[in-house]
């Protein structure tokens, strides 16, 4: 192995760090000094790379809400079925990101929010990305189009709400188990209670095994 | 300017105000100077310098009250909740039937936040950045609405119970959403969701129907 990191691991590197640093020190906390130090890279490459430590954040953000959407929406798709399988599917690899790095999704979802205008305006178009999911749960509902206008927002905000508060307690762990609520929740409105309740048994315990 | 006649420093020595007035005052003065501070740059951006500014007080003023500018910013939380808290419950007091009082306790709340943008920006976007402290803060604050939809499930026609997260969704829904909206500068706007908000709460409890005709009730 060469002793210099390409710069792609680099970067990589320096993600990895401000990850773990801003999930366990929130974002005011988190200096480039200890970025670096982390990261077990020089001021230099730092800069080449980001301009400050915002900058840095927002390119983690972007990159870790870019990998989710795109696993969500293949979830999504693959899943076979009608809609509300396929929304399930989509919440159930969420879930099930979140638990395979709580510090990137503790950086992502919650820290964002101190980390200035800029990363709060993407953490609100980060909850767009569930609308093209969720929408599509009207055409199955004999009044879809006249459910409130901003459901698919406000469907989005309580998803995240659920995994915003277990994150903040540290026990992203437990959230595969408020899976089948969760799955209820979201398409309730959609399909009604009793087909969400029937879709959710189906993915009872489905988040925990591996596929 | 007027207002800084009106906040000018309380004179040194014989003002007549016992010690506890001046300090009560002092204290009132800083969580305003504060609440100014915080609308004007945020709360992660402001030190005790803008606050002791936009209070007009000294910094050793507000050492006395406070001891950083954290429990400065949780008194001023703990304000806006609790005058929220009355609002509402003055708001449904009145109210005898379930689903009205839901409708009212939204209207009162929506109508507050729209009534004074710095203070909802303060409550629901600062507050939720301002590190751990005050997060969990929020996070209890917000439990406070569950009382208010609780009686809900015994309105339920299905004898199958709701999860017992249904309330915190419901509020963390529209935290959120409310939030983002006073963060993009729309607080003004909030109280225009009203239906929307209506029906999305009260349909787990009372079903699609009489959830949609309620809110167009409360349009």
């Amino acid at each position: 192995m060469s002793r210099v990191a390409a710069p792609a691991d680099q970067r990589r590197r320096i993600l990895r760090a401000a990850a773990a640093l801003v999930a366990k020190r929130g974002y005011q906390d988190t200096t480039t000094e200890l970025i670096v130090r982390r990261a077990k890279v020089g001021y230099a490459t730092f800069y080449k790379h980001f301009a400050d430590k915002e900058e840095c954040l927002l390119a983690l953000f972007d990159e870790a809400w870019g990998r989710t959407e795109a696993a969500i929406n293949e979830a999504y798709e693959e899943q076979p079925g009608a809609w509300p399988q396929k929304a399930a599917a989509a919440l159930r690899t969420l879930f099930e990101l979140i638990v395979a790095d709580p510090l990137l999704a503790k950086a992502c979802l919650v820290e964002t929010l101190s980390a200035g205008p800029a990363a709060v305006a993407r953490y609100g178009a980060g909850l767009k990305a569930f609308d093209p999911l969720l929408r599509p749960g009207r055409e199955l509902n004999p009044r879809g189009e006249q459910l409130p206008a901003t459901l698919e927002d406000t469907l989005a905000g309580g998803v995240l709400w659920v995994a915003y508060q277990r994150l903040i307690v540290g026990e992203a762990e437990k959230l595969p188990q408020l899976l089948p609520e969760t799955i209820e929740f979201v398409l309730s409105p959609y399909v009604g209670e009793e087909e969400a309740v029937r879709v959710a048994t189906e993915f009872l315990g489905s988040a925990t095994e591996p596929a | 300017m007027q207002d800084e006649e009106e906040l000018g420093p309380l004179p040194p020595g014989r003002h007549g105000f016992s010690r506890e007035q001046v300090e009560a005052h002092q204290r009132e003065r800083l969580i305003a100077g504060l609440a100014e501070a915080v609308a004007e740059h945020g709360y992660n951006a402001i030190t005790i310098g803008h606050i002791t500014r936009a209070a007009k007080v000294s910094r050793r003023a507000f050492y006395e009250q406070f001891e950083s500018k954290e429990e400065c910013f949780l008194a001023a939380f703990e304000i806006v909740i609790a005058h929220m808290g009355e609002l509402i419950g003055e708001a449904i007091a009145p109210i005898p039937d379930w689903p009205h009082r839901v409708t009212a306790g939204l209207r009162a709340l929506l109508g507050f936040l729209a009534s004074d943008p710095a203070l909802a920006r303060l409550c629901l976007v600062d507050s939720l950045t301002a590190g751990p402290a005050i997060t969990a803060r929020f996070g209890e604050a917000i439990a406070g609405f569950r009382p208010l939809l609780e009686p809900g499930r015994e309105e339920r026609r299905s004898p199958r119970p709701l999860p017992d997260s249904t309330e915190d969704s419901l509020i963390g829904a529209l935290a959120t959403l409310i939030s983002r909206s006073i963060a993009a500068g729309e607080a003004e706007r909030l109280p225009q969701l009203l239906p929307d908000f209506v029906e999305f709460v009260l349909m787990p409890y009372l079903g699609p129907d009489e959830a949609h005709r309620l809110a167009r009730e409360a349009r």
